[in-house]
């Protein structure tokens, strides 16, 4: 396979901060590519630097096979691009504003506005200046992906958008995979990154510090439970829980009256030791979490480093 | 792969001159209205005006004001219209209008992050600045033409006996003035981003351009400093009276364009900000 974007010792300066430190990112054409990592990681910079928006301080940048300086407004009509924070302005309904945008990217099939607002339930009748979060975020899905370009470029692309609209950009992106455009998606939620990417990379202060096929990176396996039992006693949970290996900061309490028993534990690998632990009892209530992102990256940042 | 390149509607030239003068057209009939006003208000008070009365009032008034403000010549039809429309509040109405809309094409864009939508798309940044530029210099020219017929329409009733000719002359003159202080805030806006310091100067280049011509009109000893100033090479041959000053409006719509160009170059260089 070809790369769809390739960079290499990609440094972005702005002052005396660096944003990029000498970034390596090989994306393939026709796959679906996360970049994840906290705020301030350098995500959107690349992002925008694929999209000469921002220039590279230096380091080399290939996307579709050109320079994104060199191949200007003609690579850019082959590009789709959800900027990071998408702001809309101005009277004009959303029809009028992506009518307007379509003049200005590659050719928009007849109909295709329409059927995007329609799956992700966009009110094309309403002025953007008046449109909520999630509503101008679905305009900035629809106009990147209404010209079915060969990449997609989506920074942050479902911030603000309810679990069904995410669900439906998600088969959005898988269907632009089948069709073989290539799609590169940041996020700082890893769950999308797990249910759409086939590769992710992590970056971490302007590097890449791990990255790889998704399932191989095991990214989420640091999971807080928290679960309500009845029928048992906190001892002989907290006794099942202790055995269990890979369970951290468990904490058990009984409510007052004392039949309820609240369960809360950190399983690092598998769940079903924890899982296994509370069936002792009754479960009356049981919540599965994903750690924030800066936990998992630095704990993935220390793996790395353990490895090598 | 994949580009769809069948059944592709028609394509327009100039998206991006389109989609300003698309989205302006309400600001662009309220500047209007307001030229409108100023005509309708102002010149038909002419007749009333070439009274023996306001020849020594004027006399009455201290010279310096008199020459500060334009008013050496206001009992002539010419005279009148200068120092009330073209010189003063007309001037005042298309500076304001050309810098917001050259602000707002450029650094107000980029700070609201339509520039970055815009140019995400398949719009280089020289087509982007040129084709703003264009729209300024429309949106202009419209007001140019505005105040012409207004002003021509006037020309009989209110007993002005203005040149046809003279009054294209100084219209021209008008808008490359208001086009002259926008194309300051274009490429200051271009240069960084950022629509106060868009405004600021456009705003800053137009103050100073009256303030020297007006120091120049009351020492001999600072004359030269009229060389400087845009307001004069817009009206100090008093185009109105004498017809086209063919070296001013060169100043004018050439220091203009070379304005848009730096704005141009300055935006392709650049990073755009977030």
């Amino acid at each position: 396979m070809t790369a769809a974007i390739r960079t290499h010792a990609l440094h972005k300066r702005y002052g005396a901060h660096t944003a990029l430190h000498g970034l390596d990112l090989t994306v393939e054409a026709g796959s679906v590519f996360g970049l994840i990592g906290p705020n301030g990681a350098g995500k959107t910079t690349t992002l925008r630097i694929l999209l000469d928006i921002i220039r590279p301080t230096s380091g080399s940048v290939t996307v579709l096979g050109e320079s994104p300086r060199a191949g200007g407004a003609a690579l850019r009509r082959r590009i789709g691009y959800v900027p990071g924070d998408l702001r809309l302005e101005g009277r004009v309904k959303g029809r009028t504003a992506l009518q307007h945008l379509a003049e200005i990217s590659g050719p928009v099939p007849p109909g295709a506005i329409e059927e995007l607002a329609e799956r992700l339930g966009l009110d094309l009748t309403r002025p953007v200046h008046a449109l909520s979060k999630g509503n101008r975020q679905k305009l900035g899905l629809v106009q990147a992906f209404m010209h079915r370009p060969a990449l997609l470029v989506l920074d942050e692309p479902s911030s603000g958008i309810d679990p069904l609209v995410q669900r439906e950009f998600l088969a959005l992106v898988r269907e632009a995979r089948d069709a073989g455009q290539t799609v590169l998606l940041s996020s700082h939620v890893l769950s999308e990154i797990q249910q759409a990417a086939d590769d992710v990379a992590v970056l971490a202060r302007g590097r890449v510090v791990a990255e790889g096929p998704v399932s191989s990176l095991r990214i989420a396996s640091v999971r807080r439970i928290r679960a309500t039992v009845t029928g048992t006693t906190p001892e002989i949970v907290r006794a099942a829980l202790t055995a269990a290996s890979g369970v951290e900061d468990v904490d058990i309490a009984s409510t007052a009256s004392g039949d309820l028993i609240r369960v809360s534990a950190t399983a690092r690998g598998e769940i079903d030791p924890v899982i296994r632990a509370i069936a002792a009892g009754t479960i009356r209530d049981l919540t599965v979490e994903e750690p924030d992102l800066e936990e998992s990256v630095l704990e993935l940042y220390a793996r790395t480093e353990d490895a090598s | 792969m994949t580009a769809v390149t069948a059944a592709s509607p028609r394509r327009l030239p100039l998206p991006v001159l389109r989609r300003w003068l698309f989205d302006g057209w309400r600001g662009l009939i309220g500047w209007s209205l307001g030229i409108a006003a100023v005509v309708f208000l102002y010149l038909p008070l002419y007749p009333s005006m070439r009274s023996p009365e306001l020849v020594s009032l004027l006399d009455s008034l201290p010279p310096e004001l008199v020459r500060t403000i334009g008013y050496e010549n206001i009992t002539t039809g010419a005279g009148y219209t200068q120092a009330t429309f073209f010189g003063l509040i007309g001037f005042v109405l298309i500076t304001i209008a050309g810098i917001t809309w050259g602000a707002a094409f450029t650094g107000g864009a980029e700070e609201s992050g339509r520039l970055e939508l815009t140019l995400a798309h398949g719009v280089g940044r020289v087509p982007y600045a040129l084709q703003s530029a264009v729209a300024l210099l429309l949106k202009l020219v419209v007001l140019g033409i505005v105040a012409y017929l207004l002003i021509l329409a006037m020309n009989g009733p209110a007993e002005l006996g203005l040149d046809a000719m003279n009054l294209i002359a100084v219209t021209k003159a008008w808008v490359g003035l208001g086009l002259f202080s926008a194309a300051a805030a274009f490429a200051v806006g271009s240069l960084t981003g950022r629509r106060s310091w868009a405004v600021g100067s456009g705003a800053g280049v137009a103050v100073a351009g009256y303030v020297l011509q007006a120091v120049a009109n009351n020492s001999e000893d600072l004359d030269w400093l009229r060389v400087l100033s845009p307001f004069e090479w817009a009206y100090g041959q008093a185009p109105l009276t004498n017809g086209f000053d063919w070296a001013g409006l060169a100043l004018l719509w050439g220091g203009s364009a070379i304005l848009i160009a730096i704005g141009a170059a300055a935006l392709a260089r650049r990073d755009i900000l977030g």
